[in-house]
């Protein structure tokens, strides 16, 4: 079978909860405090409670986490290296100055728990007068409030072993026990604003940092600074000083991390940009105080005032999101084991999360889904069946009644509530309670009933402070467990994307050209270098293909001249240049024909790729000497009769020289031209949204602000490696578009397929949408037929007729009649308005209109694009995006398709 | 030009002859191949492993390979946007306007959803267990790698892909790290221990280039934890040193012996680390030695379909492959013969035929589980080739094409990945074993 999901963990609980004795004291009954003297014996320094259930509630002690412990910025460097790095840097006994800045500007949590130092640390070195106002305090305190938290420093502790210095565990506490020893300035900013007019009590508790405050003053002129420095940081702003005495609350900030506050003329250059949120710029990176988890992303008025919104809204979003501020997961404690990150993930993502969580001990009662701190009643129910680990304890919630829910001693109130409810409690029974409320004794298959079904229990339980369920809550564990998972927090960020699949020839231009369109920086420095090698190592190919025409045309040459002399002996007297000795105007001189038999061979090897970019530096000089040479020259002006001579071919061997340096750099343009995106040639795609602003501001267009909203994805796949039964097809079913490519001006080109017939490159673009359009992932898709190449097209038509393809054979321009007149053919004829080259491309478009009609039923949108031309560009994917949205909005004005054949573009008459 | 004309000739009498060679091995290994593995083993009485459905249960459903968001982000979608995908469905009928029940229950099965735009489809292509811990990876279209504790079906790691359309993965034999690769054309690996950087991306660790076609499939080779064989779909395979990523040796391409179509799927033999085969879309599987690069060490015919899978029997003697004509087969490796055809019988109203998408046996090579495309999960016998169960009939199965499976490597549970954006892992109940 398969093992069951381990549940056990080895506890590190003991290791983790060992409290300090100090901390231990404040477990504050004196005869907790007893036994952990008892105990001294056997571990001189902690102790874990294991004593009787207490009736109250005991506030815990502190971690004491170095990282954790406040510091605000340090006006002098300490005075010795280890003075910072010290993990309880009071125990160090030491000059004054140093003493006096960290203790002091640890706020109080050290002071307290430095107390056991040696011979109080803190009683050596401030002046006498501080030290027994101190004890006086502190004596104070703990007569008259046993068990008040913030008298930690028991008179009894004075004599107590020194404290190893000792990284602290995160020893946690419940942040919301008053007084925990974790709260920091801005608590203490309130006792100073509140204990004027508040009683004894209050007056008691503040005057831990009034003495403070008032030992600073008694220190001796040569620490004047630290001392004054000191001062500011428990009066004034932590940076300048000023502003001592009361603070209104609108004037300063304060860290998160240690709490230094500071005015407004000073935030910003306290805490800098603020990657973190607020916090001084030596706490970045520090965790957040727990007590000021609550503020986390709640701008305040002082950054209100300093910052514009948007850097403030930037600011706490940081401030909420850094990894650096959220709960750390090992300073949770469910069930006895502190969580582990994914397991805080799950608690947190739940559909009903426990409410402020906090650093701390939990327990979590998995069946029900009741959540309470440990020892205490439930506080309230969260998402049940949440995969923690650990089990829940039966002394989880310090019950002492005996009777138990789900294997958890219940407390008091919880019984009272049972009884409220109705459900039987005699005999203390034992209760398995399931999320939905309903319970029954253990061992027993009955329901016995709901808790929840009575209205008096939900009115009465707030009363109780014992908490209802939410209605989220009552989902089952299996449905809980699956919305944990959709945690993956960048999600959030995706807006819709509407695909658009862009293949054919030409595609990769038009993605280049989008790029540019839409992306700051369309190129990363990779993708140009890889980019450069391409053009490089083809710049050889179109050499290769012209040296390979090179050899014809010197055959043919010599052969015509052969023949010349053979039916005409006179004339072969005849001086015509190059015709002499067996030259030709295509012969070149040895040493160049030496490497262009070499380059031939390598192509006909396939391998030239491999061999030339890394070469390019050695044969730079020969492709520059084979380039300027006539025969070559002479060759490349009969370049149209090089059928496999790419288009593309005459930009670059124009600049074969530059190119072929190693130190070339390729331009914009270059790499519009060059062939391909990625040397690999796979897929490529690029995301864009269409800018706020409409490029042109089209009255027709109604402007949609949700375009902004919508981002586009155009993806580009390689046509090499489409076929009928393409499976990687099926990944492309999400697609909104299709956009297919075909070059218009290859009607008159032809290339060499693998069994070595010639095929029409126009009806091996037929074939390929052909095969596209049957896909069975393409089966509804909508598809835009892109001629690209319109420029060439608008060359070439004059002097080569579409006619040259056989499917295009009945094309019948009705520009004879002007052509007859002797009018140019490239002005527009004045039956239909457009030029040659225009009608040639509707004339295709209606080819391939009739052609996907008939495969599909449906109907093909129609463009065509110069991909050199942004504009023109910019023009087809906006056409793409209005067609997407047609689409969607069809239904709208009718579900007919007939209302649609009037859509722009429409020059190109439906079929 | 008269040469050509006569090497062409030339060209097409060779490939006769060897067509008509190829024909009478065929008929010679017919005549030779009197019987299959299911005759032998009736005559020796021997009889099919019998489940009965409650044998082989679904025990964890991992999910998470969806691109779902929770219901606190549905406030992003719009109302105009949600109108526009109402209108879009049957509900709307441009005579009556919206019918409002029909509209009820498309909002209730979920045909229709608020959320629609933000359902990126998670098809899981791809998975992977690890040799020694109970962790799988798997690959799916959102975009993700998942790193799953197969015991406690909690993710250990989410790795967001540069590219998407990722059609394979796997984990390296220390468990350490994980590869990918799909239409970039390109496999990325990534180290499980890395660091995730701010965004919480983990960065690749290594990116191996050099196909030509997108990137079908990989596989660590077992005992070298640098060593990956890919497939791609420039028809060819290679072998990669991961540490340096280069690139060490490829495995057809211009090579007379090597496949003539896109290859889809590796096996490496477990008994023997230098021999693999690679099953292709020419129907064919070939056997190679990653120390001979140079050509197949053997060719497999028998396949009328893309060859999907291909799965090494456990002795490491034979292999499994599996079919779009919808066959499983058995064949041997030294010997070349095809041992057994599975073969499922047609549903008459099934008029589709449906695939063979995965394969995988189990640790003794008694059982041979196979994916179907119209998400069945057969489980075959494969010394009977009987159709022992289907998992695709059992409770929890899966909604959509089962699209991967695997075994865990001491074979006591099956996971099996679907287009239901779910994977879900298989176990005996009660005490059996998987034989």
């Amino acid at each position: 079978g398969f093992p069951p999901p381990c549940l056990s963990r080895n506890p590190s609980f003991l290791g983790r909860v060992i409290l300090l004795a100090a901390a231990a004291a404040t477990l504050s009954s004196p005869a907790m405090a007893a036994a952990a003297g008892d105990g001294a014996g056997d571990f001189s320094f902690a102790a874990e409670y294991d004593g009787p259930p207490l009736p109250y509630s005991l506030p815990r002690a502190i971690p004491l986490d170095l990282s954790h412990i406040p510091l605000a910025s340090l006006s002098s460097p300490p005075a010795s290296p280890s003075a910072s790095s010290s993990p309880l840097p009071v125990v160090r006994p030491l000059t004054p100055s140093s003493l006096c800045s960290t203790v002091h500007s640890h706020a109080h949590p050290v002071p307290r728990s430095a107390a056991p130092a040696p011979a109080g640390g803190a009683a050596v070195v401030d002046s006498p007068t501080s030290v027994i106002e101190n004890h006086h305090a502190a004596a104070h305190h703990s007569a008259e409030l046993p068990s008040s938290p913030s008298d930690v420093e028991g008179p009894d502790e004075a004599g107590r072993p020194a404290l190893p210095p000792k990284p602290h565990q995160p020893v946690v506490t419940f942040a919301e026990t008053s007084g925990s020893l974790l709260q920091t300035s801005d608590d203490e900013d309130e006792f100073e604003e509140e204990e004027d007019d508040d009683d004894d009590d209050a007056a008691a508790r503040a005057a831990r940092p009034r003495a403070a405050g008032q030992t600073s003053g008694s220190f001796s002129p040569a620490h004047i600074e630290s001392g004054s420095r000191r001062g500011a940081k428990s009066r004034g702003c932590y940076k300048c000083g000023k502003g001592g005495g009361f603070w209104s609350r609108g004037d300063k900030e304060s860290c998160l991390a240690c709490g230094a506050r500071y005015c407004s003329g000073c935030v910003l250059r306290a805490m800098g940009s603020m990657p973190e949120g607020r916090k001084c710029l030596e706490c970045i990176g520090r965790p957040v105080a727990e007590s000021r988890r609550d503020v986390l992303g709640q701008g305040s008025r002082v950054l209100r005032r300093l910052l514009s919104a948007a850097e403030l809204e930037l600011v706490m979003k940081s401030e909420r999101e850094c990894p650096a501020n959220q709960l750390r997961a090992d300073d949770v404690y469910v069930n006895g084991l502190s969580l582990l990150s994914e397991e805080l993930v799950i608690l947190q993502g739940c559909p009903c999360p426990p409410p402020r969580l906090r650093p701390g001990f939990y327990w979590y009662d998995k069946v029900s889904g009741f959540w309470g701190k440990e020892g205490h009643k439930p506080h309230c129910i969260i998402s049940p069946n949440l995969n923690i680990k650990g089990f829940l304890h039966q002394k989880a919630s310090n019950g002492n009644t005996g009777i138990l829910i789900n294997g958890r001693e219940i407390t008091k109130s919880e019984l009272q509530m049972l009884k409220l409810a109705g459900v039987q409690c005699a005999g203390k029974p034992h209760f398995w309670v399931n999320a939905d409320g309903t319970y029954q004794e253990e061992g027993q298959k009955t329901v016995k009933g709901k808790i929840w079904d009575k209205p008096i229990v939900k009115l009465l339980s707030p009363v109780l402070s014992l908490p209802t369920p939410n209605k989220a809550a009552n989902q089952c564990g299996e449905e809980a467990v699956h919305m944990v998972n959709r945690a993956v927090p960048d999600y959030l960020e995706q807006r819709t994307v509407h695909k658009l699949l862009i293949v054919g020839s030409g595609a990769s231009t038009i993605l280049k050209q989008v790029k540019y369109l839409f992306m700051d920086k369309p190129f990363t420095v990779d993708e140009r270098e890889d980019l450069k090698l391409i053009i490089q190592s083809n710049i050889y190919n179109y050499l290769g293909i012209l040296l390979e025409g090179r050899e014809r045309f010197e055959e043919e040459a010599s052969n015509d001249r052969r023949k010349i002399s053979q039916c005409d002996p006179s004339s072969s007297g005849r001086d015509e240049s190059g015709f002499c000795d067996g030259t030709t105007q295509y012969s070149l001189i040895p040493r160049l024909k030496a490497f262009s038999e070499w380059i031939l061979k390598a192509m006909a090897l396939g391998n030239l790729e491999d061999i030339f970019p890394a070469a390019s530096r050695e044969y730079a000089p020969l492709v520059e000497e084979l380039w300027k040479d006539p025969a070559i020259q002479a060759t490349y002006k009969r370049r149209n009769e090089l059928p496999f001579l790419p288009p593309a071919a005459n930009y670059f061997l124009e600049k074969a020289v530059d190119i072929s340096r190693p130190e070339y750099e390729l331009s914009d343009m270059d790499i519009l031209y060059a062939d391909g995106i990625t040397s690999s040639d796979g897929l490529a795609s690029t995301e864009f949204s269409f800018p706020q602003m409409p490029f042109d501001a089209q009255g027709v267009d109604e402007y949609d602000p949700q375009d902004a909203l919508i981002r586009h994805q155009l993806i580009r796949i390689n046509n090499r490696g489409l076929h009928e039964n393409c499976k990687w097809l099926q990944m492309f079913d999400d697609v909104r578009l299709v956009i297919f490519c075909v070059a218009a001006s290859d009607y008159d080109e032809y290339y060499e397929d693998a069994n070595g017939t010639i095929v029409n490159k126009m009806i091996e673009s037929r074939q390929l949408f052909e095969s596209i359009v049957l896909h069975p992932t393409f089966e509804q898709m909508d598809f835009l037929l892109v001629f690209t190449k319109f420029d060439l097209l608008d060359q070439k038509i004059d002097k080569s007729p579409l006619t040259s393809c056989d499917w295009f054979d009945d094309f019948t321009p009705l520009l004879s009649r002007n052509l007859m007149n002797g009018s140019s053919r490239s002005t527009r004829s004045s039956h239909s308005g457009a030029t040659l080259s225009q009608m040639a491309v509707h004339y295709m478009g209606v080819k391939f209109k009739r052609l996907f009609r008939s495969l599909t039923e449906r109907k093909l949108y129609v463009s065509h694009v110069n991909a050199l031309d942004e504009a023109s560009v910019l023009s087809v994917i906006r056409y793409g995006r209005e067609i997407v949205k047609w689409e969607e909005e069809k239904p709208v004005f009718g579900a007919s398709e007939t209302t649609y054949s009037e859509e722009p573009s429409s020059y190109l008459a439906d079929v | 030009m008269a040469s050509v004309a006569e090497l062409k000739e030339k060209h097409a009498a060779a490939t006769a002859s060897v067509n008509s060679l190829r024909e009478r091995l065929r008929q010679k290994r017919e005549r030779l191949l009197d019987t299959d593995v299911a005759r032998y083993s009736k005559t020796q009485g021997r009889a099919a492993v019998s489940f009965n459905s409650t044998d082989l249960v679904c025990c964890r459903t991992l999910q998470g390979h969806s691109g779902k968001v929770g219901a606190d982000e549905l406030t992003l979608i719009s109302l105009p946007q949600f109108w526009r995908s109402i209108l879009r469905t049957s509900c709307f009928k441009p005579d009556i306007g919206i019918d409002i029940p029909l509209l009820l229950q498309a909002l209730v099965i979920g045909r229709l959803s608020p959320w629609e735009g933000f359902l990126s489809k998670s098809y899981v292509y791809s998975l992977d267990w690890t040799p020694e811990k109970n962790w799988i990876v798997s690959a799916s279209q959102d975009g993700r790698l998942i790193v799953w504790n197969a015991l406690t079906s909690q993710k250990t790691h989410a790795i967001k892909l540069h590219c998407p359309w990722v059609m394979t993965c796997a984990f390296a034999p220390n468990g350490q790290s994980v590869a990918c690769g799909g239409l970039d054309s390109a496999c990325s690996i990534f180290n499980l221990n890395s660091q995730p950087d701010r965004d919480g991306n983990m960065p690749v660790s290594r990116i191996l280039t050099g196909h030509k076609g997108y990137v079908s499939s990989c596989q660590y080779v077992p005992d070298q934890e640098t060593r990956l064989i890919t497939s791609s779909g420039d028809q060819t395979c290679a072998l990669w040193d991961v540490t340096t990523g280069q690139r060490i040796s490829i495995f057809g391409g211009e090579f007379p012996s090597g496949h003539t179509a896109d290859v889809l799927s590796v096996s490496i033999n477990s008994s023997n680390s230098n021999m693999f085969v690679s099953g292709s879309c020419d129907a064919t599987v070939r056997l190679w030695d990653i120390r001979i690069a140079s050509r197949a060490v053997r060719t497999y015919h028998g396949h009328e379909g893309d060859i999907n899978s291909v799965k090494f029997f456990p002795d490491g003697q034979r292999f499994g492959t599996g079919s779009d004509d919808g066959t499983c087969r058995l064949f041997d490796m030294r010997t070349g013969h095809q041992l057994q055809v599975y073969s499922r019988e047609q549903d008459r109203n099934d008029t589709e035929l449906s695939t063979v998408t995965s394969i995988a046996f189990s640790i003794s090579g008694r059982l041979l589980f196979a994916g179907y495309s119209n998400g069945d999960c057969y489980v075959w016998d494969t010394l009977l080739a009987e159709v022992v169960l289907n998992l695709g009939n059992l409770q929890n199965s899966h909604d959509g094409r089962i699209s991967c499976l695997g075994l865990s490597s001491d074979g006591s549970a099956l996971c099996t990945g679907s287009w239901d954006k779910n994977l879900k892992i298989w176990a005996f109940s009660g005490h059996r074993k998987i034989v």
